[in-house]
């Protein structure tokens, strides 16, 4: 850069090139900033947790008979299965969390008092929401498999 | 009735301007004032000046190395404080989660590759900054004590790629920093209670690898980034990056009169000095001494920050990511067999950077891991102190300064030559192998 | 520079995308994607069709929290992101990796109302648990344990890149499989492990278990405690181990025995099932087994005295327990040939029972560098055993003395009399080399004659006298002469020696026979007299042990101050005459040496 009166005219003839390569780089910079903030999100999300997987097995249909009512504390869930209808149902408690337990009317929450009827339905205490219910499938060699992450609506029921 | 309405309706037309507005106080410069005035606007861009020398930003001058070495930091910054989210520092998880994130993790084999290479980068390149600067007699007064932050972060740079070395918990990292801190420990006096300190247990474990981390990832980058931002503080206080001396004899001054390319601005200016009633009081804020940038006294070789220093800077930083990203595109880093207390690889070697030093200590403990060590960075301290000529800043391998940069070069390569011996010199037992 | 910018952020934003598009290519999405379109053809409901359809690849991860792996961490096994079919029974011929895992009767699997259930389900156990492997990894080379730097490789299935070429081929085969259900079915007769038990037999077969420990089996300390060797070392390293010691640790005693491959391949599974703590024992109980004091009795003294009825006569007890135990792995006796030790078909004619009872309990006591260790046998195993061998007193036949020496002496001194027969390399001292004229013409006839005859002590040349006639031992030793020394015996020069050591033992003589010898003699002979000097690898015949007291107390003064003064013809031994040893030094040596030998035990602690 020399004296003052080139550097006007230099920036005169080159303004156009000057403009194209500042868009350019600044496109460029904003593009790939944006391409690494979307890989950090993806980078932050795990793919591999090493906690209880929400995917678990939990045996065959003919584990579970009729009419009964089981509750895999350890899971949160519980299997209901009628005829050949078959449901897993939450049994984590919609208002603060707790694990409610089978009871004849239904499920009780013993920390606030919370009532569900037996198919989750909220019937009495603080609790907001029904307990979830959650999608049963059977595998290929015919276990079934319970998926947390994937809530079904109250009432739809596996048929094995 | 319908004011008020119209005036809440302008308001909240008037949001964003006025958001925007508070935010971004000063627009993109568009002239040589607005130029200069970004070093007073902008909190980021006041750690540069007004001007800079137009012979300090030549490629060929510096090569950049002191700016590739700061950018290689906040890369090594960035992804380290990502690679925290997965890594664990336990003896029994630590290379289970290196595994993870060579496989299960998203762009964890891509993180731990930028880490790994731009660690070993910045140890080579921090050290070649260091020739660069002595090479140029860059240390000169006023410059001395730059120096010694310089020596200072050099020390600290190789001291936080040995913690880090410890942490991926395989065999590479487990034996090398058994032999590195049993060089340490050859230290008199205080060797064997600075191996205990740093290990926190008599041999590397657990207590080791909690204590590397923590020095890794919390107190060194802390260290550095205080001593690196008062490296920068020196440079603008030294008066920039050292550059060739204009002419011994100090010229008679000319006076120059400055034309100001604005005039309508100044008129208002004088104008807005003018309406103002109440008298303006201005205070002193300091005397300054040394061969700054003075006002009036334009330089003829100088070029503003704006938009120059900062599309070079920028045109580093960009060289530096796009390099570490290639390289680790191709190459992994290693990850070797788990820890093995029973099985001692033969043989096994410190990081590259203290290989020079394994070499010596083969031949004595104490004088190759210590004694020698202790005396080069003793001369290195004293080396501005010891060099008291004027000659020859700014340039590089002047004539005035054909011994100093005989000596340092020698020693340069006299190290050089001892970490290649090494590296690929050494094999099983430490006997002599051929490479090739 | 503006250029260099704009150029440079272009490149940033390629090698940027770059690196983003390699993150979301996978090769386990694609084995996933590959199982959800076969799937899909094969889907009978429109339920399940519409299920499959939007289903995405997902990681697949097992995390075992029964028990740990080896190192003490967390067993993750992500091996069903790939073999996603494991479970699914429609895959039984599908390609791998979507392929389903073969339901077996003999894995305990079970076969009810027209499905399998499957005993070892992968939620418990995971993958790697019975196929070793690297569970946390995605990719094939990863997962598989290809890159040598992962300890445990897929098992009978991945050869890591740096295993020898000879040895490789025979790593391969689910029966190695069986190492790891050893984990957990650690009982004798399992019948899922049969090559585990075929193993453990040879262990005690082939004598393996007199040399090494194995924690619960055997406690041998000539060479390393192999309790946990299937956890610290790969099966190529069993294998090439058991076939060439030497190629894997060159300083090794081990022989080589004679094993066939299906032997070697049990040992090696046997041998990898031994992981220290197994995981059907709990630590507590490890530690009571380890912290039990009393060595166990060798497996086999149990199983053969089981065997072995008690009514039997001792020598026919003995026979039956020689073959028990293991002895012809090593050595020679009628048919059967180990290859590896001395042929003791006429033991009856060249040893007797208190020398045979001594030697069982401690080789070293009659032989001190002998490489036999102390199998620990209970005592009246060993005196049944001696009684058998003391039965062998049938002589050679009548052969020509080139025959004699083949039948006899060619098992040592090699069939070229060179010092390098089969069993050369485990003796020590090693078999005379007769070929070396050197040596052989300068001593005298008497000595070779003696030799033969009543042996060498602290040898393993034994007394042929009562097995061989004096013609047949003069027949023998003309052929040695004839075919393998080939020169004429010289006339010995008369040497001024004394008969007897004229310097009287005393402590004054033997400190300063001790100085003396430090000074001159530990280059060859080592400081402590043991053979093992800094010189001796390089030199042959390797310098003498003068701690044989076996030897040493054989040997009389007056060959003792030939060798020394004179020194040995056809060896290293200097003539120390020459470098001004004076009778009264070679005296006081002499008395030195003697003190390391006057008990059998101070000559021990110099082995």
């Amino acid at each position: 850069m020399g004296a003052a009166p080139k550097e006007i005219e230099t920036a005169a003839q080159s303004m156009p090139r000057r403009r194209f390569l500042a868009w350019l780089s600044g496109a460029s910079l904003v593009g790939s900033s944006l391409a690494a903030m979307f890989s950090t999100y993806v980078f932050m999300k795990p793919r591999a947790t090493y906690g209880q997987p929400n995917r678990f097995r939990i045996g065959r249909p003919e584990d579970f008979p009729s009419g009964v009512r089981v509750a895999i504390d350890t899971k949160r869930v519980c299997i209901v299965r009628d005829g050949a209808k078959l449901a897993a149902i939450s049994t984590t408690c919609t208002h603060l969390g707790c694990i409610v337990a089978p009871s004849e009317t239904g499920f009780q929450c013993p920390c606030h008092g919370s009532q569900f009827d037996v198919d989750g339905n909220v019937t009495g205490g603080p609790a907001p929401k029904p307990l979830a219910w959650f999608q049963v499938s059977l595998t290929p060699s015919g276990e079934l498999e319970v998926d947390k992450d994937s809530e079904i609506q109250t009432g739809t029921y596996l048929n094995v | 009735m319908s004011d008020e309405n119209n005036s809440i309706v302008k308001t909240l037309a008037n949001l964003p301007k006025n958001v925007w507005k508070s935010i971004f106080r000063n627009p993109l410069p568009s002239s040589d004032r607005g130029r200069a005035s970004t070093s007073f606007s902008n909190f980021f861009l006041h750690i540069q000046p007004v001007r800079v020398s137009r012979q300090t930003l030549r490629p060929m001058y510096t090569m950049g190395l002191g700016l590739i070495s700061f950018f290689l930091f906040v890369i090594l910054a960035v992804t380290g404080i990502l690679l925290m989210f997965y890594y664990v520092p336990s003896t029994t998880q630590a290379y289970d989660r290196m595994l993870d994130l060579r496989s299960s993790v998203a762009f964890g084999i891509s993180l731990r590759n930028m880490h790994r290479w731009a660690a070993h980068a910045m140890v080579a390149v921090v050290f070649l900054h260091m020739c660069r600067v002595f090479l140029t007699g860059a240390y000169k007064t006023p410059r001395e004590f730059n120096w010694l932050i310089g020596v200072t972060l050099f020390i600290l740079t190789l001291f936080s790629s040995f913690t880090g070395y410890l942490l991926p918990w395989d065999q590479l990292a487990f034996w090398a920093i058994t032999v590195g801190t049993s060089i340490a420990g050859y230290a008199p006096f205080v060797g064997k209670s600075l191996r205990f300190l740093l290990l926190g247990d008599a041999t590397v474990g657990q207590e080791a690898l909690l204590r590397f981390y923590v020095l890794h990832v919390v107190v060194l980058p802390a260290i550095l980034t205080i001593v690196v931002a008062l490296h920068f503080w020196r440079i603008r206080k030294d008066g920039g990056l050292a550059k060739p001396e204009e002419a011994t004899v100090a010229p008679t001054p000319v006076p120059v009169t400055v034309t100001l390319e604005e005039p309508v601005l100044v008129a208002a200016g004088a104008a807005m000095v003018a309406a103002d009633t109440a008298p303006r009081r201005f205070t002193i804020q300091g005397l300054v001494r040394g061969p700054f940038v003075k006002v009036g006294k334009l330089e003829e070789d100088t070029v503003f920050s704006w938009p120059t220093l900062l599309i070079a800077e920028l045109v580093v930083l960009l060289i530096t990511v796009i390099g570490v990203m290639a390289v680790s595109i191709f190459f992994n880093a290693p990850l070797e067999h788990p820890v093995n207390l029973m099985h001692p690889p033969n043989p096994a070697k410190a990081p590259w950077y203290f290989l020079g030093l394994q070499e010596q200590v083969s031949y004595s403990a104490f004088w190759g891991g210590v004694g020698i060590p202790a005396l080069e960075l003793l001369l290195l301290v004293l080396v501005p102190y010891i060099d008291r000529g004027k000659a020859g800043v700014g340039r590089w391998f002047a004539r005035e300064r054909v011994w100093a940069n005989t000596l340092f070069l020698t020693f340069v390569f006299i190290n050089v030559v001892l970490i290649v011996i090494g590296t690929f010199f050494r094999g099983a037992n430490w006997s002599f192998v051929s490479p090739f | 520079m503006r250029t260099a910018l704009a150029v440079l952020s272009l490149v940033l934003l390629i090698v940027v995308g770059v690196v983003v598009y390699g993150q979301f290519q996978s090769h386990w999405q694609d084995s996933q994607k590959e199982y959800l379109t076969q799937a899909l053809a094969m889907a009978k409901t429109p339920a399940e069709k519409a299920s499959l359809e939007v289903q995405e690849p997902k990681l697949e991860q097992t995390i075992v929290t029964s028990f740990k792996d080896a190192r003490g961490g967390t067993i993750v096994d992500r091996c069903e992101s790939c073999h996603i079919a494991v479970d699914d029974p429609r895959f039984d011929n599908g390609k791998e990796p979507v392929r389903t895992h073969p339901y077996l009767a003999e894995l305990g699997d079970v076969e009810k109302n027209g499905h399998w259930e499957r005993k070892h389900n992968f939620t418990e156990f995971g993958c790697t648990t019975c196929h070793d492997g690297q569970g946390h990894g995605l990719e094939k080379a990863d997962a598989h344990g290809e890159d040598q730097a992962w300890p445990s490789p897929l098992i009978g299935y991945t050869i890591q890149a740096d295993w020898d070429k000879g040895v490789a081929p025979h790593l391969k085969g689910k029966d190695y499989l069986q190492a790891n259900c050893a984990r957990c079915h650690t009982g004798k007769t399992f019948a899922g492990t049969p090559l585990v038990t075929r193993g453990r037999e040879l262990y005690f077969k082939t004598g393996c278990f007199g040399c090494h420990r194995i924690q619960g089996l055997s406690s041998g300390t000539v060479g390393p405690d192999l309790s946990e060797i299937g956890n610290e070392r790969k099966v190529d390293y069993l294998w090439g181990h058991i076939v060439n010691p030497r190629a894997y640790a060159p300083t090794s005693v081990m022989p080589q025995f004679k094993l066939s491959d299906d032997d070697r391949k049990a040992l090696v599974i046997f041998l990898k099932s031994r992981q220290g703590t197994t995981l059907a024992e709990s630590p507590m109980e490890a530690f009571k087994l380890n912290a039990s004091t009393g060595a166990p009795v060798p497996e086999s003294a149990a199983t053969v005295a089981a065997t072995v009825s008690a009514s039997l006569s001792t020598s026919a007890r003995g026979e039956q327990l020689i073959n028990g135990y293991a002895c012809l792995s090593c050595h020679k006796l009628g048919d059967h040939d180990g290859g590896i030790s001395p042929d003791l078909s006429y033991e009856g004619l060249v040893r007797d029972h208190d020398w045979l009872v001594a030697h069982f309990r401690t080789p070293r006591s009659r032989i001190p560098d002998s490489n036999m260790p102390a199998f620990g046998l209970p005592a009246n195993d060993y005196d049944d055993m001696a009684a058998y061998l003391l039965t062998r007193t049938t002589p050679p036949p009548a052969m020509s003395p080139a025959d004699t020496f083949k039948a006899l002496c060619a098992r040592c001194h090699g069939e070229n009399g060179d010092g390098k027969g089969v069993n050369a390399i485990y003796l020590d001292p090693a078999p005379r080399d007769l070929t070396l004229a050197e040596f052989m013409a300068n001593k005298p006839h008497d000595r070779f004659i003696s030799s033969i005859k009543i042996g060498v002590p602290g040898t393993s040349m034994p007394p042929w006298g009562n097995a061989l006639s004096d013609d047949q031992v003069n027949g023998v030793f003309n052929y040695v002469w004839a075919t393998y020394v080939k020169e004429k015996p010289r006339t010995l020069k008369p040497r001024n020696v004394p008969q007897v050591n004229p310097v009287t033992y005393s402590q004054q003589s033997v400190d300063r026979g001790e100085t003396i010898f430090l000074a001159r003699c530990t280059g060859c002979h080592g400081k402590k007299a043991d053979g093992h000097g800094p010189n001796s690898p390089d030199i042959s015949p390797r310098p003498r042990n003068l701690r044989n007291f076996a030897f040493i107390n054989s040997v009389s003064d007056h060959r003792l101050f030939e060798s020394i003064t004179y020194g040995v013809e056809g060896t290293a031994m200097p003539s120390w005459l020459d470098y001004g040893l004076q009778q009264n030094d070679v005296g006081d040596i002499l008395n030195y040496i003697h003190s390391l030998n006057k008990t059998a035990s101070s000559a021990a602690i110099g082995n």
